[in-house]
């Protein structure tokens, strides 16, 4: 009862406060009556009934302040007091909580944006008992795909899991018959990433981006169709007159404008029929992070593919397996029971496949990564940078608040001593400043929710657009959730304990002994070494910051910029991708592509054509290279070289320049079996001597190798010439060591064209995408110029994107470090008036009061300079494995970035300066 | 309950009104009158404290409230004891005792 009272005085404060009155009322009335009973005249009893009761208002106040008790009634009082005195120095307050907002935003944004993308989990109901499974063999590799038999085999005989199911890799496939809204087929050129130049330009074809699923996924998943229906297991027995399809909410928005006449439409996909027959929900993923544009049964990919063997070989690993844990069954004991099956399997595999190795299962919480996140090494590394950066941020940003506490704590200096003088205690007093940090420490959380709040959504809605449709919608959601904000919340208070309690212990031992000497002037020496060592820190950790970020920026032109070793300006790398089908034999492509090559030939602006992987090119095939003889093997293995099939004029095409020897023959049937070496190859294998004429022997079992590759096992090659090395992808260089094969002419038509161009390749395009229409128009043409490869590297991309981050994250240091200095500069000028006017009295000039502020508010970054530079060091070694060809102590960052800081300091603690220069001797005496 | 320091009959007035109300509930003006009348108008009771110690009390669990009409048929908000009151009162007399007891014990020292 007593707890409902209490609550009702919080909750229902008007129905109390009318009890509370007509009780009043009663106790009048009933004391008029009493004296008048007495014998006093009715005027006189109605005042003596007043008077007996008080102060109306009075009466009032002591009946709520006693429900406000529920919070001790000290700490309530200094949260009001302290909400004033925020209001009160509204420019500090709103200082101080910009800047804590832009450091706690910064960090919840990222932490939520980390836990959004990378800990997302499968979409779907109940998603807690869905879990990836993968293989994983004992040299630590992962196996994260299956063939369809092994996953049939496994979906029959593990029980732990109430449903097993696969989905296959992303793939585009050409899309014919869907006519659509015609502006919908340009838009790679209008999204972002359409425009970057990060997805080649295909020529002559619409593309669509498609997942294989089995029939069971929307089963297991737990999810229906906006409309329609979704596939279903009993549509395998059914006999269907066309192929099944689903299409996505999200390309069905896009392409056909929400026409709902899609459902039933029939088109086709690499020419096989399909029938629209459900839509799947907006934004739905299934099992990765984008929507495809089309979803295909598992069973149609023979169809689409009649070369590949995916229904029958048990080595083609195509798939991704999903599965829903049976009741009661815990990952441990599915993990036990499906490692069984699979070593049960194992003898059913090729001698030589992986699978037929000792396995283990893996069995972890779904994701749409097909291995758990520790197993992926670069990303974390990447990961903790950013997380990383963005802490230091937090810290800049607190050292600014502490700063700014500070000072304004000194300039309270005479109120602090009063309170001290009327009794209260140091603790008291340290409480009190201590609960004004809190305060704004919470303000500041909350405006840093709504700050990253915003950032995230904006985020959300830029990267819903930043894929062209082909490639189908990246889906980013972000959730709210408690534990962010709880986290928020923390850190906040955190920050508050943190940056209030240096301020509060130093200034309240100020006025302590200040009081005690009775001196009644706030004195700015008081706090100055706290105040110069946070100045330090926020200038030390801007610019580290910003020398990450410079050099990230200089390494990424660095790596666009660089001597590639090769013609990379005026060159075109053309892909060729033939339909499946019996039309496509190799001797067919091969015409093909001979045709092909002498149409080009004769086209304007085309130079000399020849064929093989570019230098920047993604498909990097690697062997192990012996030198006795003998087939590679564990024993004799020289080196593990990258090798590259060309044509014999690749060299001359690409403008790279011949050292030694000579370059390949162009001869009809079997090439010779020669090899030519790049330079650093070259000194790999046999260093300080003279390569030509030796002999190698490669081989590529145990290397990754897509099945029907050419390799180049099997025979001894003599090197016969040199050739200089060309820059690659890897960022450590190490696929500048390339082994070069003769291509025989019979396989001209399993590699890429490379074309050099007289002027400018994009102006060749169009003429060769005509040439290819009229060669044969169902082959799909990828072109990118030669430097248009370089930007789809990851390593590019990782680079530039740190790049970005890190430069805007050392900005909003900088920007924190400048107000810091700006602020506490002004507070000393404030503080100093009475010394600068007895200066000035006693003869100083003005330049010399302004050189005087400007030595002592300089000294702490000067510091906090050198201080940064030392922890450069250590961060330019972290940093190593992203810079693309830069020195590791990159002065030309170093010093920019100090004198920047410099500048930008001398300039804050200038302009608050110049007003000390202003004072008038006289009012400065006067003041107190 | 918290107590002002140096205020005695505040600290008296909440085991007056307990003790008042042991007999039965009463409004706040039946207290007044019930204290004044059977300490024979020695202790006045501070009308604009009552109420106030009335809802610390209520607050704290130690009377209960509700509203009734009173004798001559207006509306008035009676006041009950709880259980916890009862074992309040039986603490604060025990107190009360003790300290009138000392207090008699220093101011007879010395005399016959």
């Amino acid at each position: 009862m007593a707890w409902f009272s209490r609550l009702r005085g919080l909750f229902r404060k008007d129905v109390v406060a009318r009890e509370q009155e007509e009780e009043l009322e009663f106790h009048l009335a009933m004391r008029e009556e009493w004296n008048v009973q007495q014998g006093l005249a009715c005027e006189e009893a109605r005042r003596d009934a007043r008077v007996r009761l008080g102060n109306k208002s009075t009466w009032r106040e002591r009946m709520s302040e006693i429900d406000l008790m529920l919070v001790p009634g000290t700490v309530w009082q200094d949260l009001k007091f302290g909400a004033r005195m925020l209001v009160r120095h509204a420019g500090f307050t709103t200082a101080a909580v910009l800047a804590l907002a832009i450091g706690i935003g910064a960090n919840t944004a990222a932490f939520t944006a980390y836990k959004a993308f990378f800990k997302r989990p499968l979409e779907g109901r109940d998603t807690g008992r869905l879990v990836n499974v993968a293989l994983s063999l004992q040299s630590g590799e992962t196996l994260p795909v299956f063939s369809l038999r092994d996953y049939e085999d496994y979906r029959a005989s593990v029980r732990a899991f109430s449903g097993l199911t696969a989905s296959s890799n992303f793939e585009t496939l050409t899309l014919t018959g869907a006519g659509g809204v015609a502006s919908a087929r340009s838009a790679s050129a209008g999204t972002l990433l359409g425009r970057s130049g990060v997805f080649p330009a295909t020529q002559n074809t619409e593309l669509a981006s498609v997942h294989f699923v089995a029939n069971n996924y929307f089963a297991i998943l737990g999810v229906g169709a906006l409309r329609g229906r979704v596939f279903e297991d009993a549509d395998s027995s059914k006999p269907a007159s066309t192929l099944l399809a689903l299409i996505s909410e999200n390309y069905w928005q896009r392409r056909f404008g929400g026409d709902p006449s899609v459902l039933g439409k029939n088109f086709r996909l690499e020419g096989i029929p399909f029938t629209i027959v459900g839509i799947t929900p907006h934004n739905f993923v299934g099992t990765s992070v984008d929507a495809p544009d089309f979803w295909l049964q598992l069973s149609a990919e023979p169809l689409i593919h009649p070369d590949s063997n995916w229904v029958r070989d048990r080595e083609a690993a195509c798939c991704r397996v999903f599965a829903r844990l049976a009741p009661g069954v815990t990952m441990a004991q599915a993990q036990a029971e499906m490692s069984a099956v699979a070593g049960h399997l194992r003898s059913l595999h090729a001698p030589g496949s992986d699978r037929a190795k000792p396995v283990t299962a893996m069995v972890w919480p779904g994701s749409p990564f097909p291995m758990p996140l520790d197993h992926f090494d670069g990303v974390s590394y990447v990961l903790m940078l950013i997380l990383g950066a963005v802490g230091l941020v937090l810290v800049i940003a607190c050292a600014n608040v502490a700063c700014l506490q500070l000072a304004r704590a000194a300039s309270r200096h005479s109120e602090l001593t009063m309170r001290l003088s009327l009794g209260a205690g140091r603790v008291r007093l340290i409480r009190q400043l201590l609960t004004e940090s809190v305060l704004l420490s919470a303000v500041a959380g909350f405006v840093a929710f709504l700050f990253s709040w915003a950032f995230l959504q904006a985020l959300v809605v830029i990267t819903a657009d930043a894929f062209p449709a082909e490639y189908g919608t990246f889906v980013f959601h972000v959730t709210p959730d408690l534990g962010i904000f709880g986290y928020v919340f923390c850190l906040s208070l955190a920050a508050g304990v943190l940056f209030g309690l240096a301020p509060a212990f130093e200034s309240s031992s100020a006025a302590l002994s200040s009081a005690l000497k009775a001196n009644k002037g706030p004195s700015p020496v008081r706090g100055r070494r706290m105040r110069d060592t946070l100045v330090a820190i926020q200038v030390s950790v801007s610019l580290v910051l910003l020398v990450a970020g410079s050099m990230l920026i200089r390494s990424s032109i660095r790596a666009l910029t660089m001597e590639t070793g090769y013609e990379s300006k005026h060159g075109l790398d053309l892909e060729l991708k033939f339909p499946d089908g019996a039309r496509y034999n190799n001797s067919s492509k091969n015409a093909l592509v001979h045709e092909l090559r002498d149409r080009l030939a004769s086209v304007a602006g085309v130079a000399e054509i020849t064929g093989g992987v570019a230098p920047d090119g993604q498909e990097l095939s690697t062997a192990s290279v012996s030198l006795n003889g003998e087939e590679p093997s564990e024993k004799n293995i020289r080196a593990v070289l990258f090798y590259r099939y060309i044509q014999p004029n690749y060299f001359e095409t690409l403008r790279i320049p011949l050292l030694f020897g000579r370059g390949f023959q162009a001869q009809a049937g079997d090439p010779e079996p020669v090899v030519i070496l790049s330079d650093s190859a070259a000194r790999q294998l046999w260093p300080g001597e003279n390569p030509i004429g030796r002999s190698l022997r490669m081989g590529t079992g145990g290397q990754f190798h897509s099945g029907g590759q050419l390799v180049p096992d099997g025979r001894a090659y003599e090197v016969v010439g040199v050739v200089r090395d060309t820059r690659g992808v890897l960022l450590d260089g190490g696929d500048s060591q390339v082994v070069y094969v003769p291509m025989p002419e019979d396989h001209i038509q399993d590699y890429p064209m490379v074309i050099r161009t007289q002027a400018d390749p994009a102006q060749c395009l169009k003429a060769i995408g005509s040439v290819l229409g009229a060669v044969d128009p169902d082959v799909v043409v990828t072109a990118s110029t030669l430097g248009e490869l370089l930007l789809q590297t990851e390593s590019f991309a990782a680079s530039g994107m740190s790049a970005i981050i890190a430069t805007s994250i050392g900005l909003l240091g900088l920007v924190l470090a400048s107000m810091g200095i700006y602020g506490t500069a002004s507070y000393m000028v404030v503080l100093r008036t009475r010394e600068v006017g007895i200066r000035m009295a006693l003869g100083a000039k003005r330049r010399d009061i302004l050189l005087l502020m400007l030595r002592e508010s300089t000294r702490p970054v000067l510091g906090g300079i050198l201080a940064g530079l030392c922890l450069s060091l250590g961060v330019s070694y972290l940093l190593r494995h992203v810079l693309y060809g830069l020195n590791t102590i990159d002065g030309a960052s170093y010093a920019v970035v100090a004198l920047l800081l410099l500048g930008i300091a001398l300039l804050a603690s200038y302009l608050p300066s110049r007003r000390a220069m202003r004072v008038d001797p006289m009012v400065a005496l006067r003041y107190e | 309950m918290t107590r002002t320091k140096g205020d005695n009959l505040q600290g008296a007035l909440a085991v007056l009104v307990l003790k008042s109300l042991e007999r039965g509930p009463m409004h706040g003006w039946g207290i007044t009158l019930h204290i004044e009348r059977i300490s024979n108008e020695i202790l006045r009771v501070e009308e604009g404290s009552l109420y106030p110690a009335l809802h610390r009390m209520e607050q704290d669990g130690w009377i209960a409230a509700e509203w009734g009409l009173s004798e001559n048929n207006r509306r008035a908000r009676f006041y009950r004891l709880t259980a916890v009151g009862r074992k309040q009162l039986a603490e604060e007399r025990e107190t009360w005792r003790k300290i009138t007891g000392a207090v008699g014990m220093v101011l007879g020292f010395g005399e016959v």
